[in-house]
């Protein structure tokens, strides 16, 4: 027999306050008071959830609203910037368990964009990557956190508005991480290859103006040959634009849509079957958040590969 | 987009929010981070180096202490070599002295005895002419007169291998 952290004993137990608790949720939540036609008690019953897609307004300074969400926000730069303070403030040959966690995270992030990019382009690629990364994944699991949701204020209305909401199911976070992705993807793409050499990849009029040469030199084949293609390339080079700005939009809604996705889901199994039917889904979500960082992440990174690769060069090999 | 809530103030608000939050984790978290596992990575490949310089100094030690006994022992192979040779050839001058030596004492006792024996016959002799005389006299009761005699005896004598002068 596998050797348990804890007698044999209080292994049953834990499984079995865990059942009781369950099933007593599952009788006073709605779904229980509908099948067995029992009414929960008044201080268990809950309100139904309603889902509200934009950030409330928790307070307005000068016609600019301060949302829950960008609170939220504010916290996770605040416990980010904190915590790796911490970790950081005496660096050592020889790590401490603090400067071993950030060393951890940012060897684990360097690695995973060395994996794509190689050793010099990594560096370069880096920091914005892992920003990404940790900023998206420390959105969503802090939205986990017990205050998140729950600590608030009453409203004008006289409704119920939590102080912190889940940065990550606000549109404009998702959004505004997009758009910093595509800053820092063109950026990439102009600093490596040089800002005209760039654009010209995507709107290229030299072989139009080479067709029109030859046309004047009475060349009319090539000419024709050439005009043709060059307006093919033309369009094809503003599909690509088009899809530059595309990803922004996707990458917002990827974001977007998995985490509110995953919030409206806790809140729902949370309000039909109360107290710990929620724990699975949880862990669901920490599996979700990470998934969406790296996406974010990943994503990115390769875009930006994509970028500081002059169309016409083998990539670099790592 | 007002349902969900896209609002360009906030929008921006978040962005700034990235912006700080990529220079802050620049300055606390990835600059000092890479700077660590850069100078932890050289260190290693630093160590490494030299463990490897170590290695091939040690090496090259073994073999000069190699090379080193080696030569000692074919030198110290020849020196008792030589040795044995001047041993041999000690032995074999001692032994010629010896012998030489021996020799030239076997050659005196030889002398010796020869001058002894001579000695004795000559003194012999003589006595046996001194009888022989005597003895003459007596047969002829005349004294003869006696170197005469001796000088005849002698001359006798002188012919007889026995007592002869040799």
């Amino acid at each position: 027999m596998p050797k348990l952290g804890c007698s044999t004993a209080i292994l049953v137990w834990s499984c079995i306050i865990l059942l009781v608790l369950f099933i007593i949720g599952l009788a006073i939540g709605p779904i229980g008071a509908s099948i067995l036609g029992t009414e929960a008690p008044s201080f268990l019953r809950l309100t139904s959830p309603h889902v509200e897609l934009p950030s409330e307004e928790v307070s307005n300074i000068a016609g600019f609203p301060i949302t829950n969400t960008l609170i939220a926000s504010w916290f996770t730069i605040i416990v980010l910037v904190g915590i790796f303070y911490a970790c950081t403030r005496k660096m050592k040959l020889i790590p401490g368990r603090l400067q071993s966690l950030a060393e951890m995270v940012v060897e684990g992030l360097l690695n995973f964009v060395e994996e794509a990019a190689g050793k010099k382009r990594g560096r370069i690629l880096f920091p914005a990557v892992a920003t990404i990364f940790i900023y998206v994944i420390t959105n969503a699991y802090l939205a986990l956190l017990p205050f998140f949701g729950t600590v608030g204020i009453t409203g004008h209305e006289g409704t119920f508005i939590p102080l912190f909401r889940g940065a990550n199911t606000d549109i404009n976070v998702p959004l505004s991480i997009a758009v910093m992705s595509f800053v820092f993807i063109e950026y990439w793409g102009m600093r490596s290859i040089g800002a005209f050499r760039y654009i010209s990849e995507f709107i290229n009029v030299s072989q139009i103006g080479q067709g029109f040469k030859q046309f004047f030199k009475g060349k009319i084949r090539p000419a024709v040959t050439n005009i043709g293609l060059g307006f093919i390339n033309l369009f094809v080079g503003m599909l690509e634009i088009l899809s530059h700005f595309i990803r922004i939009i996707s990458f917002t809604f990827r974001l977007f849509g998995n985490m509110t996705a995953g919030e409206i889901l806790l809140l729902c199994v949370c309000f039909l079957v109360p107290l710990i039917a929620t724990i699975p889904f949880y862990g669901l979500e920490l599996l979700i958040g990470f998934i969406q960082a790296l996406i974010f992440a990943g994503l990115t990174l390769a875009f930006g590969m994509a970028a500081i690769t002059p169309a016409h060069e083998e990539p670099e090999q790592t | 987009m007002e349902n969900i809530g896209i609002n360009l103030p906030l929008l921006l608000a978040f962005l700034i929010n990235f912006v700080i939050l990529f220079v802050l984790l620049g300055i606390f978290l990835y600059k000092p981070a890479l700077k660590m596992l850069d100078q932890r990575q050289a260190k290693i490949r630093e160590g490494m180096e030299q463990t490897e310089l170590i290695k091939q100094q040690a090496a090259r030690a073994e073999e000069q202490v190699r090379e080193q006994l080696e030569s000692a022992r074919k030198e110290g192979q020849t020196m008792i070599a030589q040795s044995a040779q001047m041993g041999e050839k000690l032995k074999g001058e001692a032994r010629g002295e010896a012998r030489r030596e021996a020799e030239l004492l076997i050659a005196r006792a030889q002398d010796e005895i020869k001058r002894q024996s001579d000695e004795t016959i000559n003194e012999l002799r003589r006595e046996f002419v001194d009888i022989a005389i005597t003895a003459a006299e007596k047969v002829i009761n005349e004294t003869l007169d006696k170197p005469k005699h001796r000088h005849l005896i002698e001359e006798v004598l002188e012919k007889d291998t026995t007592f002869g002068k040799n």
